[in-house]
């Protein structure tokens, strides 16, 4: 059996900076998964990333991404796509970490061995605990590149048939009609 | 003439610290902190129920989730004057802990160690030899031959692919490196292993709080953990056993290997030891409660003033009214309307962007003050207060770090040289050691409790519909946060968090007084300026953490800090 994360990252206190564990918290409303599947809403892990995806088979992450596009726009990157950027110079512990999570889980013989990041192109990163229209088109595409991992990657999945609670608790408009049909 | 240095690691939205120093003749001579976003999170508070409100502040910082949902809890508590069941003060005590270590662990292995240490040193260490050593300094029984090689192995393995990788961000080779290629391998190899040993302590935090990174067993009024002994899905026998035995592992690494390391780079750089003083005024809050009123506390809280640890003041409890009356923020050099020095309480959070101007406004972060004064906040500053007033478990770790110090490095350490760059790691490595042995004695008084047949874990809230005002304190790994919530008609009227690095980071006052940092950066010398290693090692080792509130990946790479040299 695989082990698998999904794993949604990025502060739901500001704006469509939530759209990670957004997404993730909706998967694990809808959906069930094979036994080796853990879904996490990991808010902004930093460097305790390292910890999360050390000893994966694969890890599919969810997150807001800024390169220009169009807000909404979903970009796919992979593993190498990541592992050729530089660290950054660090000044703090809890900044951004994803190109030295992969990069020290590389030296430390622990990487995952597939890696996908599904990037959304965000608006609105004020504070605020809900997402701007386009990020909210934009998940039922998010989901569906989630799925199609995992169905590459011969992991199961269905639908519940009865959705349990997503507990997006700190959104006030939490929409879900992307879910609804499909 | 003077060149500006700017240090900022630029990207669009991420809250970074921004760093700008004057160097003359390659010695600092002027400075100034900033943060480069707007977090205005409070806002989002208002008008919620104050009981919720834990649950976004854990939000803050996907770091630091645990300190901002105690100090939270706590302030809600302390408007309700609600007490707190010790059973529920032992859990949240060593969840507090458990996250503390891990933090101190985190920040020395993972941030600062490779200022000190040079990766390019060690294909030269001979581990034979590096192990030999290592058993001069440490019981450690992970610092074997094979164990070394190993670590040797695979930086050998990264260097001769041609990619630094992970290790391109150094300053490899920089002049002011100086271990022995020995060192440098043992400190590498713990730098590994470490890994381990904060994912144990980040355990215990997941089984006490059910979940990590966002713990979801507090509750304002005690915790929501079921006790029963005889139950593997509640709170009894088996997990405490489990959290017992990760406890001692930490426990270990931290007394064997985390404060022999820091002994071990504080006797090698002891000019490190004249470096890096700035602000001497020091704030520290008591923490770890013993009792459900929160009248006795095992870790000790007071105030400094100018360096003056014989004129120590002390706070009898977390929420002492010294503490309490005396803060305020500034704004006079903070992007926010106006210019005043308002209390918490009566806090604006009102952004006004006027771009980065060092004579004028130049950070998102506000001024804390205390009585008026910038105030270093940290585990310096407890170590220093708990000194000064004589508390026993601060005097024992002290002293046994000086004496470490003294063995290996021929350095006679007084209090007096911890006002310094090396002092904050020394005291970082200290309070880890008190914790640890904290760690294992608030255990024993959970257990204890337990076995005494209370199982109280919570204390019902009754919200007046009249105004009231609370403030929640942690001291936390970065120092002293404080919560301060203004509840009216059962909903959040005001919320503000005054957090450690903000008095750390803070700009310049009305008076002109220069923040924590900024201070601490005046006189450094730099061998290469537009290399700023000492500038890094000063920052570093006050354990910022600015950037906590946002994150999102840039794959231009932009994640890259920019350093301009003009």
């Amino acid at each position: 059996m695989k082990s698998v994360l999904i794993g949604g990252i990025g502060n739901v206190l500001l704006g469509d900076d939530g759209v990670g564990p957004y997404v993730a918290r909706l998967l694990d409303a809808y959906y069930e998964f094979d036994d080796g599947v853990e879904v996490a809403d990991l808010g902004t892990p930093a460097l305790d990333l390292i910890d999360q995806i050390s000893g994966k088979d694969a890890v599919i992450l969810i997150d807001s991404i800024h390169t220009g596009a169009a807000p909404g726009t979903v970009l796919l990157y992979r593993k190498a796509d990541v592992m050729c950027l530089r660290p950054a110079v660090r000044m703090d512990p809890h900044s951004p970490a994803l190109v030295e999570t992969l990069l020290s889980t590389e030296l430390f013989g622990s990487a995952p061995k597939e890696l996908l990041l599904v990037g959304i192109e965000g608006s609105s990163y004020d504070s605020g605990c809900n997402l701007s229209d386009p990020v909210n088109n934009s998940i039922q595409r998010v989901i569906a590149e989630v799925l199609g991992e995992l169905a590459r990657l011969r992991v199961t999945y269905r639908r519940r048939e009865h959705p349990v609670q997503t507990g997006i608790w700190w959104a006030t408009t939490e929409k879900t009609s992307a879910l609804r049909t499909s | 003439m003077a060149k500006r240095i700017t240090i900022d690691p630029i990207t669009r939205i991420e809250g970074h610290l921004r760093i700008d120093v004057e160097v003359d003749n390659n010695s600092v001579s002027n400075a100034w902190a900033s943060c480069t976003m707007w977090r205005g999170i409070e806002k989002i508070l208002r008008g919620r129920d104050p009981r919720d409100a834990w649950l976004f502040t854990q939000r803050f910082c996907g770091v630091c989730t645990t300190v901002h949902a105690m100090a939270s809890v706590r302030a809600v508590e302390d408007a309700l004057k609600l007490e707190v069941p010790p059973n529920a003060q032992y859990i949240r005590n060593l969840i507090l802990i458990a996250h503390a270590l891990h933090d101190h662990i985190v920040h020395f292995y993972q941030l600062s160690a490779l200022d000190w240490v040079d990766v390019l040193q060690i294909p030269k260490a001979d581990p034979a030899a590096t192990s030999k050593l290592a058993e001069s300094l440490s019981p450690w029984t992970r610092n074997s031959h094979n164990e070394l090689k190993a670590a040797q192995d695979r930086v050998n393995a990264v260097a001769s692919s041609g990619q630094l990788g992970i290790f391109a961000n150094g300053y490899w080779g920089h002049p002011a490196m100086r271990l022995s290629p020995e060192v440098n391998l043992l400190a590498f190899s713990h730098y590994v292993q470490a890994l381990e040993y904060q994912r144990k302590a980040l355990q215990v935090v997941g089984i006490l709080g059910s979940k990590t990174p966002h713990i979801q067993n507090l509750t304002v009024g005690g915790v929501a953990n079921a006790i029963d002994l005889d139950s593997q899905s509640a709170l009894g026998m088996d997990k405490l056993e489990m959290i017992r035995e990760l406890l001692a592992q930490v426990v270990q690494f931290v007394q064997e290997v985390y404060f022999v390391d820091v002994c071990a780079v504080a006797a090698m750089y002891a000019d490190w030891f004249k470096i890096g003083s700035g602000v001497r005024n020091y704030l520290a809050v008591p923490d770890l409660p013993l009792d459900s009123r929160g009248s006795a506390y095992d870790l000790p809280g007071g105030y400094i003033r100018q360096g003056d640890l014989a004129g120590v003041k002390s706070f009898q409890t977390a929420a002492d009214p010294a503490f309490r009356q005396a803060v305020s923020e500034d704004v006079m050099h903070a992007y926010y309307q106006g210019d005043k020095a308002l209390h918490p309480w009566v806090g604006e959070t009102e952004p006004a962007f006027t771009g980065w101007d060092g004579e004028q406004k130049y950070s998102w972060v506000k001024a804390p003050r205390f009585n008026g004064e910038p105030m270093q906040v940290g585990p310096l500053s407890q170590i220093l207060i708990g000194y000064a007033q004589g508390h026993a478990l601060t005097r024992k770790y002290t002293n046994l770090a000086i004496e470490k110090i003294a063995a290996i490095g021929n350095v006679h350490v007084t209090p007096d040289m911890l006002h310094s760059t090396l002092g904050r790691h020394a005291a970082r490595a200290i309070r880890a050691c008190m914790l640890a042995e904290l760690a294992q004695k608030h255990w024993q008084l959970l257990v204890d409790n337990i076995s005494k047949g209370d199982y109280t874990v919570h204390n019902q809230p009754v919200l007046p519909s009249h105004e009231v005002q609370g403030v929640g304190t942690h001291e936390a790994p970065r120092g002293t946060l404080s919560h301060w919530v203004v509840i009216e008609d059962e909903k959040i009227k005001n919320y503000q968090a005054v957090v450690p690095s903000t008095w750390n980071a803070s700009p310049r006052d009305r008076a002109g007084a220069h923040g924590p940092y900024e201070a601490s950066l005046l006189h450094t010398p730099l061998a290469r300026p537009e290399e700023p290693l000492e500038v890094l090692r000063t920052v570093h080792s006050f354990d910022p953490c600015m950037a906590c509130a946002c994150h999102a990946f840039d794959p231009s790479g932009r994640e890259i800090a920019q350093v301009k040299v003009l």
